[in-house]
């Protein structure tokens, strides 16, 4: 028994060896050879890994790539048979069929069973599964040694490596670096000589408290927040739509900063603050709406955003796991992630959390208007402010519709008056942007009608259309009539009287005659644009200002036009008043070409006496309807609410058009994967406690707050806490910082006390060492250029233009006025004096400061700033006329100053918050002397010097 | 002076260049002042030598903006004027649900075509003068793309993405090579108006904001900010001020790289005052140079004077200079009616022509390299045979290669016999980015930059190959 045992024992184990041989020998060379290409490692085609068992096992897009004994039911044998043409490996770039040799080894080998020594470790998607929970990021924080403080970290390293700590900085160095640090702006001279007077940790820390509790406060690290974020003024997406409500977003950031908005509840909010504050109170609930305003910024793409949605929401979920957690999530889109413990599952567990979730709707080329703004005062308040409204406008609209009905049969009965008296004088097609001139000499009666319509030509085209034309009598007092003269007054009436008796009318002509009855008194808010008009078209409208204006198209100055509907021709007649030989002289030109196929016009004389007695009496009948009362402003954000809870499938390979298997929402697998409760809702605020309570949350928050102090994070790649990102140059501290940040309750403001009180914030400034090349160990403080924004605010500042008051909406062109398409996308740059975070920022075109001097892309999480130096910068510094501007207004003041010396230390108090030396003084003298021009200028061009400095422009 | 010389110096030309570039190198505001920017490692635009020797050391990259129909132009299709009217089938991107288009049918084109040269190319009576070019040409008839968008093939074309923004590819190609004329920028980008995209097609992105794309508009001030508001007597007191108060305020802050390197750009800009209006003064070029571009002395718009303007600029050692012909509306978008192609086509061809043969005549081809390209092509079908107009067509167009490093006088590619798939040697917009570079001297492999802990190439994660057959 006992060696029948044995003989089976070694009859297996020698089976196993046999295995094992033929798959070193036959199997894994061709294999290495001609598949690991494309199948090993990283790379995975068709989502198929041929390096491990369980790579086939699990086969690729298609499915399991080989069923053990069953060649001919193993897709793998399939493709490499060359079987079907889709499914043929290896491909031919890659060499093509195997060797017939070849092929039958790999049968045989699946005929065997397969055997298959290459076990895979255990992975989460890119990362060892060991790893993966060891990961340091991951890792929950202990508490923190409150014995210890930031310096005693800090000191170890650089006992370490033999480095001296610099010795601390001056005060005037310091108060710059906490002013510009915490507020962004340069301090006052005199805050400089407090300091400076009485360097003690407590003036250190009042003055700390001072900046902290200023509003500016709140706009710098506010600022800092919307880098990461990439915030940005527009849409993105082809035509680049402004995002009317965006602001809301943003003030709603500077302001939370202000307050010390706990950093878990900033999050949360952002993530769900409408549903946080479903059921307080008013205000609470518009500042939860408005601060969702997170998710609806995120950049929209392509022609319909509707068709592109995916990729809105894998910039969100790219995004989210940037700046919250530090992790690259977004890599997980197409296939697991390669390099760190995220599933492509993980990824469209999120993606179902946010197609649950209803996002404000910028407006794109073919869906032209915004949709789905949030309002923020509850549905009851806003039906109060809306139904009086639309009682009058039910009214309105009412009493309107039955005055076109009654229009609309008179009319009727005045065209048969026309009957088979008219006769067409003119007509003729006009191309695009082309002008056709007319004349015409014949004989009217007193109530007959000449009249001049314009038509849209075969495509769709309504058009502007310039129309100049002058009517004059032959004989007698040889009166004249022009359009020219309804230009000043066009509002006058419809009919609009003339002189001698004559009138004018503007109609629609596309069966009978109908009035253009509906005034509008300007346009765009411009109110040298005036048009009558049936609804928005046809009009008939006129630019009376002496200059041209641009609108949709380039108006002429003080000149008359008409604007055709599809298919709905304009026209305007006029109504003799006497007997008479006239003639017609003018012309018809388009006033708007844009590729389409031009207009076409025809002149008529209607030769019935009582035609335009009728045509008066009608239009004198209508009561012009004045445009309707605006409509009550509802207060409403750029944000998100809640949609149909659903979950998402699978995107095989990223392509939406590929479904996989369905995702339940659910966080993150390796920080716990809990699932979104079934009566939870889209699972947002299931998302936000998740970010919150994960360690990352802190750690990355912590390690930014020292980022933007120190230049550079604790964990250099601040927004990669992943395999693929940097280790922490001082792990303990990290986890010591995010500890203290937990246990302050998230309070950003006890962050910077703490780090700005430590030695190591208030050391001098030095050149690299060369024993630590990139300051890692911070045995000095980072010198730096002052970002865009601090440098456009210090030139205000010092030109005493800076306006602090934050700012609210762009001025951007109103909604109903949108024409914008990916031809002609929006595009505008807008001035302002207030600080300079409210700039407006476009995502299709960068801002011509902030890009020239590295500001935020507004494309993508931007985690800390360039700084390049490049030489069209310093052609700003040189010829810039705003920089110029700064410089002068300094100047001005300056020169209003007694002498010369009184001015130099005033220059130098305004710009460096210093006295001169004797040196710059004398130097400063020498320069005005030798500047060949008068006081003014020679004190612009010296404040230009300094302006351009180094010295102002950066901080040590 | 610099060590940055050019080797030949038989021709009295290349010695005018070779004096243009030292030139650049010493400093104008501070005579005798020698400056190393050329040589400074640090700096981001010295000048760098790519993975293998190569020919082409700049590029002039021509687009044609809102996709050229290439049956009209380069590519021509006999079965296409035969099959007029006839009702194809196909799953097109552009017609797909789309009202009206339920039904196409072929459209022959509008111009005819005629061999021209030693090499026999067929080219369209839409291009007379580049007809005449084409034995310096490789035309590429099997281009494709991968959207039917403007934006989105417009941002492929310039940076291999089609829908995210990434680094232009004249940024990657000056972040590969520096440059060699501290007086102007590496990639200048001459545009009208803006294309699609904005300001991406020419942006840096992630890669360091010394390699974005300058933009010069035709006109009075060509690049912001050079034009100097006081006299320049004035301003080289200022400088010298400011170079002094700057020099104070180094001494106790010695050796940080980033003061002393803002420094230098004071001296370059000072020099860009002169080298950019020197540069794009058309007045000192000949009559018969002025006429051959189709130029009137004293214009200074017009595609003939972008032309004449990159030829000035990659003589000065400019990198990558890029001519936009026209912007996002008003172009090669010939939905309504394909007339309008002839204009277009007038306003570059004479001058497209007179830059190819005026760099051959100042032996320049020999070392620079220039692309002729658009978004994507127009559909040889519509939805009515009498539609005057053609639609968005990505699966297939025509774009060339001339100069440094490109076989001339070829072919490369075919279109299926009705245009409609690039049929034979396909050329997707990623191995056309992969052969620029090639041509440049850089494996497209290996032309990385680490960013967000990745290493991102132009040509992107999916495959691309190099054209072999259009190199010389």
């Amino acid at each position: 028994m006992k060696t029948l045992i044995c003989l089976l024992l070694s009859a297996v184990v020698s089976a196993a060896a046999e295995d094992h041989a033929f798959f070193e020998s036959k199997v894994r060379p061709i294999l290495v050879e001609h598949c690991y290409d494309c199948h090993s490692g990283v790379n995975s085609k068709g989502g198929l890994l041929l390096d491990t068992r369980q790579g086939w096992e699990k086969g690729g897009d298609s499915g399991a790539a080989i069923v053990p004994g069953q060649p001919d039911e193993s897709l793998f044998i399939r493709a490499i048979r060359y079987h079907d043409e889709d499914l043929a490996m290896p491909p031919k770039k890659k060499g093509g069929k195997l060797p017939e040799a070849d092929i039958a080894s790999l049968v045989e080998w699946v005929k065997m069973g397969a055997p298959d020594p290459r076990v895979a470790e255990k992975k989460i998607a890119g990362m060892n599964a060991d790893e993966a929970m060891g990961w340091w990021a991951f890792q929950p924080l202990a508490k923190a040694d409150a014995t210890k403080s930031i310096d005693d970290f800090l000191d170890v390293k650089l006992a370490e490596a033999k480095l001296a700590p610099a010795p601390p900085a001056d005060p005037h160095t310091l108060v710059r670096r906490l002013s510009y640090g915490l507020n962004g702006l340069p301090p006052t001279a005199e805050e400089v000589e407090a300091f400076a007077k009485d360097p003690s940790p407590g003036t250190h820390a009042a003055l700390i408290e001072k900046l902290l509790s200023s509003p500016q406060y709140g706009v710098q690290w506010g600022r800092r927040w919307l880098d990461v974020v990439r915030y940005a003024d527009t849409a993105g997406e082809n035509t680049d739509r402004p995002l009317m409500h965006a602001w809301r977003y943003r003030n709603w950031v500077f302001d939370a900063f202000n307050r010390d908005l706990r950093y878990d509840d900033f999050a949360r909010q952002q993530l769900a603050g409408d549903i946080l504050f479903d059921k307080a109170d008013a205000k609470q609930r518009s500042e939860g709406i408005i601060a969702t305003g997170y998710l609806a910024i995120a950049r929209r793409f392509g022609h319909d955003i509707d068709k592109d949605i995916h990729l809105t929401h894998e910039d969100v979920i790219d995004t989210l796991g940037r700046n919250f957690l530090g992790l690259t999530t977004g890599c997980a889109r197409c296939h697991d992630h390669k390099y760190d413990p995220i599933t492509a599952e993980d990824y469209y567990a999120l993606y179902g959390i946010f197609s649950s979730t209803r996002f404000a709707f910028p407006g794109c080329e073919p869906k032209g208007q915004p949709r789905d703004m949030v309002p923020l005062i509850p549905q009851a308040e806003a039906d109060a402010l809306m139904k009086p409204w639309l009682e009058k406008n039910a009214k309105f609209e009412a009493a309107k519709k039955k005055q076109l009905t009654a229009a609309k049969s008179a009319g009727e009965a005045i065209a048969k008056l026309g009957g088979t008296s008219s006769k067409v004088l003119a007509e003729s097609k006009i191309a695009e942007g082309a002008s056709v001139p007319f004349e015409q000499r014949l004989r009217v009666r007193k109530g007959e009608v000449v009249q001049l319509a314009v038509s849209p030509n075969e495509s769709h085209g309504a058009d502007t259309t310039l129309i100049e034309w002058r009517i004059t009598e032959t004989e007698g007092a040889k009166r004249s009539w022009s359009v020219a003269e309804l230009v000043p007054d066009l509002m006058k009436g419809n009919p609009h009287p003339s002189h001698d008796g004559a009138a004018w009318c503007f109609l629609e002509t596309t069966s009978a005659p109908a009035f253009l009855t509906d005034k509008a008194d300007s346009i765009d808010g411009n109110s040298a644009l005036q048009k009558w008009r049936i609804g928005d078209l046809p009009s008939v409208l006129v630019n009376s200002a002496d200059q041209q204006v641009m609108a949709w198209t380039t108006l002429a100055a003080e000149s008359f036009f008409v604007h055709p509907g599809p298919k709905r021709p304009v026209a305007v007649a006029w109504i003799s008043p006497m007997d008479g030989e006239i003639t017609l002289s003018g012309r018809v030109a388009d006033a708007h070409p844009h590729r389409s196929d031009g207009v076409a016009f025809e002149l008529k004389h209607i030769a019935a006496p009582d035609y335009g007695s009728a045509l008066s009496q009608l239009g004198t009948s209508l009561k012009p309807t004045a445009e309707p009362e605006p409509m009550p402003l509802i207060p409403v954000a750029y944000a998100v609410a809640e949609a149909k809870p659903k979950n998402d499938r699978l995107h095989l390979r990223g392509d939406p058009e590929k479904l996989g298997d369905e995702v339940p929402r659910r966080w993150l697998s390796i920080l716990g994967g809990e699932t979104v409760p079934a009566d939870a809702g889209s699972g947002r605020k299931e998302l936000g406690d998740w970010i919150v309570q994960s360690p990352l949350a802190a750690r990355v928050m912590v390690n930014r707050i020292w980022e933007w102090h120190f230049g550079k994070g604790l964990v250099p790649s601040s927004n990669d806490f992943g395999s693929r990102g940097e280790k922490p140059t001082h792990p303990e501290l990290l986890d010591w910082l995010a500890a203290k940040f937990v246990e302050s309750g998230f309070s950003v403001k006890a962050m910077h006390r703490l780090i700005l009180s430590s030695a190591a914030y208030q050391r001098a400034s030095a050149a690299p060492a060369a024993a630590d090349p990139d300051n890692r160990l911070l045995a000095h403080f980072p010198r730096r250029r002052l970002t865009a924004e601090e440098m456009r605010d210090s030139l205000l500042t010092a030109s005493g233009q800076l306006d602090l008051t934050p700012a609210e909406v762009h001025p951007f062109p109103a909604e109903a006025t949108w024409k914008f398409t990916q031809h002609n996308p929006f595009n505008a740059v807008y001035d302002t004096n207030k600080r300079s975070a409210y700039l407006m920022v476009q995502r299709q075109r960068r801002h011509p400061f902030l890009s020239l001097f590295d500001g935020a892309d507004p494309n993508a999480t931007t985690a800390a700033r360039q700084t390049t130096t490049v030489p069209t910068q310093a052609l700003y510094f040189i010829n810039d006329s705003f920089f110029h501007a700064q410089a002068d207004a300094l100047a001005k003041k300056l020169t209003s100053l007694p002498d010369d010396d009184t001015r130099i230390t005033e220059a130098w108090r305004v710009l460096f918050q210093r006295k001169p030396t004797a040196a710059e003084t004398q130097r400063t003298n020498a320069f005005l002397a030798g500047y060949p021009a008068d006081t003014d200028d020679q004190w612009a061009a010296q404040v230009r010097v300094l302006m351009a400095s180094n010295e102002f422009l950066h901080l040590d | 002076m610099s060590s940055f010389t050019l080797t030949d110096m038989n021709t009295s030309h290349t010695s005018r260049r070779h004096f243009l570039h030292s030139a650049a190198a010493g400093s104008l505001l501070f005579p005798g002042i020698v400056q190393q920017l050329l040589a400074d490692s640090a700096d981001p635009l010295s000048p760098k030598q790519p993975h293998f020797p190569a020919k082409a050391k700049n590029v002039i990259f021509l687009f044609m903006t809102g996709g050229v129909s290439h049956v009209d132009t380069f590519d021509p299709k006999p079965e296409l004027v035969k099959g007029h009217g006839k009702e194809i089938k196909a799953d097109h991107p552009e017609i797909k649900k789309r009202p009206g288009y339920e039904r196409i049918y072929l459209k022959r084109p509008q111009w005819e075509f005629v061999k021209h040269g030693q090499c026999g190319t067929e080219v369209s009576g839409l291009f007379p003068h580049l007809a005449t070019c084409v034995d310096d040409i490789a035309l590429i008839r099997s281009m494709h793309t991968s959207h039917s968008n403007h934006y989105n093939a417009v941002l492929g074309m310039h940076t291999g993405s089609f829908a995210q923004s990434r680094p232009s590819m004249g940024s990657w190609v000056t972040y590969g090579l520096g440059t060699l004329n501290r007086n102007l920028p590496g990639f200048v980008v001459i545009a009208p108006k803006q294309t699609y995209a904005g300001t991406q097609v020419f942006a840096s992105d992630f890669l360091p904001g010394a390699y974005q794309g300058t933009l010069v508009v035709p006109g009075a001030e060509p690049i912001a900010n050079v034009a100097p508001r006081v006299p320049t007597n004035r301003q080289q007191l200022e400088l010298a001020a400011l170079r002094q108060v700057n020099e104070e305020h180094i001494a106790t802050r010695a050796g940080d790289p980033l003061l002393t390197a803002r420094i230098q750009t004071f001296e370059t800009a000072f020099g860009m005052q002169m080298a950019v209006p020197d540069a794009f003064d058309l007045k000192q070029e000949s009559d018969a140079t002025l006429a051959s571009y189709g130029l009137q002395r004293g214009q200074t718009t017009g595609f003939g004077w972008q032309c004449l303007a990159a030829r000035r600029l990659v003589e000065r050692g400019v990198r990558f200079v890029e001519l936009i012909d026209t912007g996002s509306s008003g172009n090669w978008d010939a939905h309504g009616d394909m007339m309008t192609h002839a204009p277009l086509a007038k306003n570059v061809d004479q001058p497209i022509a007179a830059l190819l043969r005026d760099l051959k005549q100042r032996g320049m081809m020999d070392d620079t390299l220039v692309v002729w390209t658009t978004e994507f092509g127009r559909t040889p079908f519509n939805n009515t045979a009498d539609a005057k107009g053609r639609e968005h067509h990505p699966w297939a167009f025509s774009s060339w290669l001339a100069g440094a490093g490109v076989k001339p006088g070829i072919v490369h590619g075919a279109t299926d016999e009705i245009g409609l798939r690039a049929a034979v040697n396909p050329v997707h917009v990623r191995d056309f980015h992969a052969t620029i570079l090639h041509l440049m001297g850089f494996d497209h492999h290996h032309l990385t930059y680490r960013h967000a802990g990745l290493d991102f190439r132009l040509t992107g994660v999916e495959e691309s190959h190099v054209v072999k057959e259009v190199l010389a």
